[in-house]
C-alpha cells in the first residue's frame, strides 16, 4: 500500500534540507514541488534530498525528481542527496540522473560540499 | 559489528519492478526480414536532461467507457488495462510503425527495435529500454539518437469510479535537427497522433469508448547547447543514409557473390 510523500524542509546556513518520508510516486507531486517552493525561499546555493526515510520510488517518482532537476538547473541551485540505499542509487544510475546529482553518505559531508 | 538489515517486502518488489543498470544497450530481438536494426546497439539512454530542446511534459488520457476483458467480459480494472496493455503493446500501435522486442510481453530492462514512420515518411530506427514495470505503470527511456531524450510511462488508474488510461512522457528533442522539426510543428504533431491512436487502440482491445485529451506543459523553455553534439547520433540521418544506399549494397553482395 503507498504511503502519501511528507516533505518537511529545513533550512541550513548553505543549503535547504528536504526530508522525504513515503513514497515518492506520481500521487507526490503537489507535496514535493511545495517543499522545494519553501526550500527556495532563502535563495540557497543548494537543496538536499534526504531519502532516508522513502519507501519506494516509481517511475513516476524519478520523473518528479528530473523536474526538479531541470527547475534546479534553471536557476543555478545544486541539487544533493543523501541517505540514498544501494538499491535507490541503483535506480538513478539506470535512469542517468546520477550524472546530474550528486550522492553523499550523511548530512554533513552534504552540507559541507553544498557552498 | 554492522549488519545489513533485510529488504523489506517493498524493496523487493522495487527490485523486480526496476530494470538493472546497464551501460550500454543491447539489442536481443530476433529483427525479421525487412526490418531496420540500426542507432540501438551499443548506444546510451538519455533522460531528459540530456537532450537539446525545451523539455515538455507530455499527457495523453482516455477516460474508458464500460471497458471489459476481451477473455471473459468481466468489468476491467486498471491492473486488467496495463496487463493486456503489456501483452499486446505493438499490436496499439499505429499501421506502419513496428516494435521489435526479445520476449511476448513488456519486462523491465528488455530493449526493443523501433521501426518508424519519421518526418517526411521516411523510415527511422531506433529504440528503447524498458526500465520500470509494475501492474500499473510501465516505463520506457529513450537512447542517444531517438527523436526524444525523455521518459514515457503507461499507466491505468480509477478516479471516482471511472478507469482512465494514459501516456505521460517527459521529453526534450535530443538534437538541433529533431529541434527544428519539433518547432515546424512535424515532429510535436507526429508524436499526438501517435499516441492518440494508440490509446484509441486500447480502448477498442476493450470493447471501450472515449475521447483522448492533451495536456501539456513546458518544464525548461530553454536550449541545452551542451548537448548539440548529440545531432552526431541522429537516428534520422542514419536511418536515412542507410535507405538511401541500400542499392549500393544489394550490388556489394551480388558482386561478392552472397546471398
Amino acid at each position: 500500500m503507498a504511503a502519501p510523500l511528507e516533505a518537511t524542509v529545513r533550512q541550513q546556513p548553505n543549503a535547504a534540507v528536504i526530508d522525504l518520508k513515503g513514497d515518492i510516486d506520481g500521487a507526490a507531486e503537489d507535496a514535493l514541488q511545495k517543499a522545494y517552493g519553501d526550500a527556495l525561499a532563502n535563495k540557497p546555493r543548494a537543496v538536499l534530498l534526504n531519502f532516508a526515510n522513502v519507501g519506494y520510488i516509481n517511475s513516476k517518482g524519478i520523473a518528479l525528481i528530473v523536474m526538479l532537476l531541470a527547475q534546479a538547473r534553471k536557476s543555478g541551485t545544486r541539487l544533493l542527496t543523501t541517505g540514498l540505499s544501494p538499491h535507490y542509487v541503483e535506480i538513478f544510475n539506470i535512469t542517468r540522473l546520477s550524472d546530474f546529482m550528486k550522492f553523499y553518505p550523511d548530512e554533513q559531508s552534504a552540507l559541507a560540499n553544498s557552498g | 559489528m554492522s549488519s545489513t538489515p533485510p529488504p523489506s517486502e517493498k524493496q523487493k518488489s522495487s527490485e523486480q519492478a526496476w530494470a538493472k543498470p546497464s551501460d550500454r544497450l543491447n539489442v536481443e530481438a530476433n529483427m525479421p526480414a525487412g526490418s531496420m536494426n540500426l542507432n540501438v546497439q551499443g548506444r546510451q539512454l538519455n533522460n531528459p536532461l540530456q537532450g537539446f530542446g525545451q523539455m515538455w511534459q507530455k499527457t495523453y488520457r482516455i477516460k474508458l467507457i464500460a471497458p471489459r476483458v476481451p477473455a471473459t467480459g468481466k468489468a476491467a480494472t486498471p491492473q486488467d488495462i496495463i496487463a493486456g496493455w503489456k501483452a499486446n503493446f505493438p499490436k496499439f500501435w499505429p499501421r506502419g510503425n513496428n516494435f521489435y522486442a526479445p520476449l511476448t510481453e513488456i519486462q523491465p530492462g528488455e530493449v526493443a527495435v523501433l521501426n518508424l514512420k519519421g518526418p517526411g515518411g521516411m523510415p527511422l530506427s531506433t529504440g528503447v529500454r524498458v526500465i520500470y514495470v509494475d501492474d500499473e505503470q510501465f516505463s520506457f527511456m529513450t537512447p542517444q539518437g531517438h527523436m526524444f531524450a525523455g521518459m514515457i510511462t503507461f499507466s491505468s488508474e480509477q478516479e471516482a469510479g471511472e478507469v482512465y488510461a494514459q501516456v505521460q512522457a517527459l521529453i526534450r528533442a535530443s538534437d538541433p535537427a529533431y529541434e527544428a522539426f519539433f518547432k515546424l510543428g512535424i515532429i510535436g504533431k507526429m508524436e499526438d497522433e501517435f499516441w492518440t491512436a494508440t490509446l484509441n487502440n486500447l480502448a477498442s482491445y476493450y470493447g471501450a469508448s472515449g475521447q483522448v485529451e492533451l495536456k501539456t506543459q513546458c518544464v525548461d523553455p530553454r536550449w541545452n547547447w551542451g548537448a548539440a553534439k548529440n545531432i552526431w547520433h541522429n537516428a534520422a540521418m542514419w536511418s536515412g543514409i542507410y535507405t538511401v544506399t541500400t542499392p549500393l549494397r544489394w550490388i556489394g553482395k551480388k558482386v561478392s557473390g552472397k546471398k
